[in-house]
């Protein structure tokens, strides 16, 4: 596939073809924030971020989405269905992490008996336009959890930031397709290429924070008694940010609004986390995760356990989210390393 | 008066806040000491339980030690047991506002202080992070620290420096009880004898003078960010129910989503809540990890209760809170009409 240039004063030209046929989502600074909004005035967009504050996971499965409205009109009962779900999407700006945390969260809601339409049918219609990281973050570790900061296989296009332009590179068929129709387009030069290479070599030396992860599930499917976790879970004051800002995090909870008054209501979803204590709480008032010490070692069971078995790979990408925002710095890496100190026995978990 | 540099001060907190926990872990006065460790990020700081006195190098103390660790004594969490199941005697590095939360959460019977020994430090306030980070916008801070009186922000490309009595939070900036108020056989260090309070609500004055209206569309759009994880809730020292209203749901009596109306209703009832009860520690906000500064809602209602009621939170054991008296005398005027 050939290479194209995109200059910087184009992107409002991109934005204004293709917003005619796409919603246009790109980051954009709001408040003290960078979030990725569906874009009406393209000048907002900012690309010369680290990494957005919340995920773009936001887009395909949103803080708050409405599953079904209805209304009772004297005998009959009339649902309405979710709105907007065959607008096809643009995320412009995507970094690799996120863009890989796609395919995990459209791998979760699709297994089973269940599959997830809403979700599976959102990430289908949207096109991924994604950024190499020419500066990780000293908390980013993509590179530990099988990424790196200029990954595009998860993108449908490619760019990179040349500083005064960016290489664009048609990934998928999806991605080559809309190229196409960009005909404006300039042809990249050789020298560009290059300059691609090498700011790519720069990014992934300049990722400090490496993770071993070799046969952490096995550590840690070995030690769900050991004394880490009320380590770990110490200081934790039992917040949610680290599991609401995390890209890969699916959990959620269905609540029922009704307006009785106005012979009205709906049925939402709206994020949930393992953090907080009410989310196992049992009708009978047991909760098999009654403290912080159950609630931390799920999430990291979780993401470096339950993952690799049920789904045969890590359920984090390594944007280093978690790590920067937590309230009483509970760091990743720390956690991590202490885990991996524990020592590996050597008889094989025997399954029943 | 001797002036001193922050940097100093620092240096001098510091070295009060181990040669005391030394003391007390070494003389068996206390199981545990809870206090402040290096942050493994710029810009942050970690709550640390130590239990040995060779342990007492890793307390430190950075003016971004903002997390309020009275909030680890509160039954809500409920580690600081032994296997037995017995409560351990705790020491608590304790700035001002830690001092007034551990009083006030003992006037409403959530701890025994006689368990605890309060290990008084003379707070010199605390680095407005959101400030700084906007400052710097989208570039990543390496290495902050604090040198005479300025605060320098170290980058890949960049250099900036601070003055830090601008750069403290505003709480900070009027604050008048930097060291905890002084309780016999509890107080260790440094700490405030029988404390008058002259409050300044200069940081909230611009906001008063706003109307209703313009209030109206400042917290709205404050609140905007909003995700609801809880961050600010579970921060603070004087959150500490076992089910929140807003997690309560039989019924349901608070909406859940982020739309606006839901969020607006869980801030503003607890902040209702916290009507003088709320020591104006600015953990809610340094926790919030939006960056939503929610100080002048809480201010608004400390201001109220020293006005109506000239009561000021975590001052003194044995007064108790407007909130928990009833006084045939208080006045009543903003529920009744007047003739």
């Amino acid at each position: 596939m050939e290479h194209k240039i995109l200059k910087k004063d184009q992107i409002i030209k991109l934005y204004n073809d293709l917003n005619k046929d796409y919603n246009f989502y790109a980051p954009i600074k709001e408040k003290r924030n960078i979030v990725f909004r569906k874009i009406t005035n393209p000048e907002e967009i900012v690309l010369d971020y680290l990494n957005s504050k919340v995920p773009p996971k936001e887009i395909l499965f949103p803080e708050k989405d409405i599953l079904f409205e209805y209304k009772i009109n004297d005998n009959e009962i009339e649902f309405e269905e979710p709105k907007n779900l065959d607008d096809k999407n643009i995320i412009f700006g995507i970094r690799p992490c996120d863009a890989h945390s796609f395919v995990l969260l459209v791998n979760f809601f699709s297994q089973g008996d269940f599959k997830d339409e809403i979700i599976i049918n959102r990430r289908k219609n949207t096109t991924l336009i994604g950024i190499g990281c020419n500066t990780p973050k000293s908390t980013c570790f993509c590179t530990s959890v099988e990424g790196n900061p200029f990954q595009m296989d998860d993108m449908d296009i490619f760019l990179v930031d040349l500083q005064d332009k960016y290489l664009v590179e048609g990934i998928s068929d999806k991605g080559k397709d809309l190229i196409k129709k960009l005909s404006w387009l300039a042809d990249a030069k050789e020298i560009d290429l290059e300059k691609a290479q090498e700011l790519k070599k720069q990014a992934e030396e300049s990722i400090t924070t490496k993770l071993d992860l070799k046969d952490i599930d096995k550590i840690l499917d070995q030690n769900f008694d050991h004394p880490i976790w009320k380590e770990v879970s110490e200081t934790c004051i039992g917040c949610g940010t680290c599991t609401f800002l995390c890209p890969t995090c699916t959990c959620f909870d269905v609540i029922d609004e009704n307006v009785p008054n106005e012979n009205r209501g709906r049925r939402i979803r709206i994020w949930d986390t393992c953090q907080l204590s009410l989310y196992t709480l049992h009708t009978s008032g047991h909760n098999p995760r009654n403290s912080s010490i159950e609630r931390c070692r799920n999430r990291i069971l979780h993401k470096f356990c339950y993952y690799p078995e049920n789904y045969d790979t890590l359920g984090c990408v390594g944007c280093g989210r978690c790590i920067q925002l937590c309230p009483v710095n509970n760091d990743l890496r720390t956690i991590i390393e202490n885990i991996k100190k524990i020592e590996l026995k050597k008889e094989e978990k025997i399954s029943a | 008066m001797i002036f001193m540099v922050i940097e100093n001060e620092n240096k001098e907190i510091e070295q009060l806040i181990r040669d005391l926990a030394r003391k007390l872990l070494e003389e068996k006065q206390v199981d545990v000491i809870i206090g402040y460790t290096e942050g493994t990020v710029p810009l942050s700081s970690s709550p640390i339980v130590i239990d040995k006195a060779e342990e007492v190098d890793k307390l430190i103390w950075n003016n971004l030690c903002y997390i309020n660790l009275a909030n680890y004594l509160v039954p809500r969490i409920p580690t600081l047991m032994n296997e037995e199941g017995q409560k351990l005697k705790v020491g608590i590095v304790s700035k001002g506002c830690v001092g007034r939360a551990l009083i006030h959460l003992s006037v409403e019977h959530q701890l025994d202080l006689e368990n605890i020994k309060i290990i008084g430090i003379p707070c010199n306030g605390i680095i407005n992070r959101k400030k700084i980070e906007d400052e710097i916008g989208e570039r990543e801070i390496f290495n902050i620290s604090v040198s005479g009186d300025n605060i320098i922000v170290k980058g890949r490309d960049f250099e900036k420096v601070f003055p830090f009595n601008e750069y403290m939070n505003e709480l900070c900036k009027v604050c008048q009880v930097k060291s905890p108020p002084f309780l016999e056989d509890i107080c260790v260090g440094e700490c405030l004898e029988n404390p008058v309070i002259e409050d300044d609500f200069s940081d909230i004055a611009e906001f008063d003078s706003k109307t209703t209206e313009e209030k109206w569309e400042y917290i709205k759009s404050l609140l905007e960010t909003c995700t609801r994880c809880y961050a600010c809730r579970e921060a603070c020292p004087m959150c500490y129910c076992n089910l929140c209203f807003v997690d309560q749901n039989q019924p349901i009596w608070f909406g859940k989503t982020t739309d606006y109306p839901d969020i607006f209703v869980f801030h503003l009832v607890r902040a209702m809540h916290m009507a003088g009860r709320c020591v104006g520690c600015g953990a809610c906000s340094s926790a919030c990890p939006m960056g939503i500064d929610l100080n002048l809602i809480t201010r608004s209602l400390e201001k109220i209760a020293k006005e109506r009621f000239n009561f000021t939170s975590g001052i003194d054991p044995g007064t108790l809170p407007p909130m928990m008296a009833f006084d045939m005398e208080d006045k009543e005027e903003f529920i009744m009409e007047e003739d």
